[in-house]
């Protein structure tokens, strides 16, 4: 009982414990940090690239996959699938209204089922928005003013003709694939020299035969709809969303007249007329992926084992015409092709420096260890007395590891709650240090986002806050044992 | 009052100190025997081993080679077989110390380092469940030693009188049959001194405690019931004895 009176005592008398606490609160505080900014930019990634990508995915590239429609309807019979969206995944060259020239990977959407499959909607960039974001006090922001129009082009992929009225084939890039946007601060994206939205592109692809030739060039020019912002700047930056059918055609891919008996030299009996092929019915239109979105519930593996069931039925009804069900590839959004390999090197990269952090904040152990060296030597004439009032020796050790957990204690409390300050204002900590001393840490061309991105995971924490204490008590530990042994007379005659 | 079994009895008794190299003997052989309710006083000139036999006594530190003959006896049984659990009970609840430079603790308020003597030893719910009794008690301690008003102070705001008495309640707290007080007056001037031996006089009277006390002042050892002295490691009795 007594060592809660004088661990409480000790506390609030003296400057040393609250130095050891300060050094436990700064090593938790800075593996939060730097475990939440880590979490935060692997959860940005994880949602981003979902985003994106939807759950899961049957690819075919190249050549593609025909009766696509049949396969969408037999995976959306399948209960762990909610619903499907088919994809056309391409390179792109592409000439800006300036001549500047980009690549671009082109994606070719249906844009209302791509919507019902991702979060395309929500990407969506210019779009009427009711009041300013939180930092625009100037109110900068150009969708404070635009009308619904634009969110109706993009959700369609399609612009007005300006002569015609009708609609036509538009396209929706990443909100800095073009380079005409900037970035205000309260992350406000201004518009410079141009209004993408207003502007036309020249788009060129290659289409490539089923043995991998190019087989000619195709240039058009498109209007563009809108613009996007998954929030993964590497999307963002070199990615443009088309529509399906103009994507299609460009590459080949759209629905055929298949011909036989064509002879370019064969001329019919009178010879005056080239000998017309016989149609021999109609080569279905292919798309290189159809994305699927797992229903409620289901995970992307589940998902993902769904469309391998049903692609098997699917191949089953099509026969050879379809890609083989041993190669064609059915995949989680994770397990795309370099999507896996970089989450799991982030993962690594994590927990790797976690345990580096975890090992600098050893330390904390080697300073509270130290400063309860001082204070044991600081106490002895109290460890004495305590003996000659009947304390035992694991009793007078229980009090400095005590101490040493309340000190653990007090500074995880405080250095939780220094991270939790920190990493919840971590951006304007950010621009502050931009504006004032000209330090830039965050680049979002080399880290993916355009802003630092943060996620307090509460296990993540509570682990580090326990640590704290568990170091602090480690450091109180020989601290305690030396005081244990002194000896009782020693002590009460040490000067 | 004098009782003739000893409550507590040194038979024998041995301690040698190392100095670096050197080994100095301190007692060689010391006898001692405390009658229950008895006030001893231990002369001796500094050095002589006056603390050291109140150490052993009180069970703070083991004396050398005691066997079933030596050692100290605590109403005859010989502390040397104590385990350490049970050596911690005796100093707890058979013994309180009383020193010469008062050893409070200077966190703690004067009620708090006299309560500390009874949480030592006790669980948490042990103490929860009688610590409305020990706070009664140990006020009624500072009270009948005069420094109940002073119960909510820190050891630094009392005068050297205030603190041995405040020591004095600490060392009672308990209810220990025995009385272990070294140089208790050493610290004082002579008008305070005689005030703790009043305060100890008082208590021995009130509550039949057995005191040995050690002082190197035959003036104050005249206080006592009977003086011994130690000469040369061994207890002689004092010439000057009323």
């Amino acid at each position: 009982m007594y060592q809660s009176l004088l661990t409480r005592r000790y506390l609030t008398s003296r400057v040393m414990p609250l130095l050891a606490a300060l050094a436990v609160m700064l090593c938790t505080a800075m593996v939060l940090i730097v475990w939440s900014v880590m979490s935060g930019f692997l959860a940005s990634l994880l949602a981003s690239g979902r985003t994106m990508m939807g759950d899961a995915a049957v690819t075919w590239p190249v050549s593609g996959i025909p009766h696509y429609e049949d396969l969408m309807s037999r995976l959306e019979a399948e209960p762990e699938i909610a619903t499907t969206t088919p994809t056309i995944e391409t390179l792109a060259l592409v000439g800006l209204p300036d001549g500047e020239p980009r690549i671009w990977r082109l994606i070719g959407v249906d844009g209302e089922s791509y919507d019902r499959v991702t979060a395309y909607r929500d990407t969506i960039w210019w779009k009427p928005i009711d009041r300013p974001l939180p930092k625009d006090r100037e109110r900068l922001d150009p969708r404070l003013t635009i009308g619904g129009e634009y969110l109706a082009h993009a959700l369609t992929l399609t612009e007005p003709d300006p002569a015609t009225g009708a609609p036509r084939p538009a396209v929706v890039p990443g909100l800095w694939a073009t380079g005409y946007n900037q970035r205000a601060p309260g992350g406000v994206a201004i518009p410079r020299f141009r209004f993408m939205p207003d502007e036309e592109v020249t788009i060129s692809v290659l289409p490539i035969s089923q043995r991998g030739a190019a087989i000619d060039v195709k240039a058009r020019r498109f209007p563009i709809a809108n613009e996007f912002q998954t929030g993964l700047y590497e999307v963002d930056a070199n990615t443009a969303l088309i529509r399906l059918d103009a994507v299609q055609e460009m590459l080949g891919m759209d629905a055929a007249e298949r011909v036989t008996g064509f002879d370019p030299f064969s001329v019919d009996g009178a010879g005056d007329r080239f000998v017309e092929p016989e149609p021999a019915g109609v080569d279905p239109a292919r798309v290189t992926t159809v994305m699927v979105r797992a229903a409620e519930g289901f995970t992307p593996e589940e998902a993902r084992a769904a469309a391998q069931r049903a692609y098997a039925g699917f191949a089953a009804a099509h026969g050879p015409g379809v890609p083989d069900p041993s190669f064609v590839r059915i995949y989680t959004w994770q397990e795309r092709d370099g999507v896996r390999t970089f989450i799991a090197a982030v993962k690594k990269e994590i927990a790797l420096t976690v345990t580096l952090f975890g090992f600098i904040s050893l330390t904390a152990v080697f300073l509270v260890f130290a400063i309860f060296w001082s204070m044991v030597s600081d106490k002895v004439k109290d460890i004495g007395i305590l003996r000659a009032l009947g304390a035992s020796r694991p009793g007078v050790a229980w009090l400095f590891l005590r101490y040493g957990a309340v000190v653990g204690l007090v500074g995880s409390a405080l250095g939780g709650a220094a991270a939790w300050v920190i990493v919840t204002n971590i951006n304007p900590i950010h621009d502050w240090l931009g504006a004032a001393l000209g330090i830039t840490v965050w680049d979002p061309s080399i880290y993916y986002f355009p802003e630092i991105p943060s996620r307090v995971d509460p296990a993540a924490a509570a682990l580090v806050l326990a640590g704290g204490v568990a170091f602090s008590v480690v450091g109180a530990l020989a601290p305690a044992i030396k005081a244990a042994r002194l000896d009782p007379v020693r002590a009460l005659r040490y000067e | 009052m004098v009782h003739e079994t000893p409550i507590l009895e040194a038979r024998d008794l041995r301690k040698t100190y190392r100095l670096g190299r050197a080994r100095v003997p301190v007692l060689r052989g010391a006898d001692l025997a405390v009658a229950r309710g008895e006030f001893v006083a231990v002369l001796g000139a500094s050095g002589s081993g006056k603390s050291t036999l109140l150490h052993l006594l009180g069970g703070l530190d083991r004396p050398d080679g005691a066997d079933a003959d030596s050692g100290v006896f605590f109403e005859g049984q010989n502390l040397a077989r104590f385990s350490e659990s049970a050596l911690n009970a005796y100093r707890r609840r058979s013994v309180g110390f009383v020193f010469q430079f008062y050893h409070l603790l200077p966190e703690l308020t004067v009620l708090e380092n006299v309560m500390l003597g009874a949480m030592v030893g006790r669980g948490r719910l042990g103490y929860l469940r009688e610590r409305a009794a020990v706070r009664a008690g140990a006020s009624e301690l500072l009270d009948a030693l005069g420094i109940g008003r002073l119960s909510h102070r820190r050891p630094r705001a009392l005068s050297g009188g205030e603190r041995q008495r405040a020591a004095i309640a600490r060392a009672l707290v308990n209810h220990p049959p025995v009385l272990l007080a070294d140089e208790p007056t050493g610290n004082l001037d002579r008008a305070t001194g005689a005030v703790i031996l009043d305060s100890l006089a008082e208590v021995r009277d009130r509550l039949g405690q057995t005191i040995v006390m050690v002082t190197h002042d035959p003036a104050i050892a005249d206080r006592a019931d009977r003086a011994v002295e130690i000469v040369d490691g061994v207890v002689r009795r004092h010439a000057g004895v009323i």
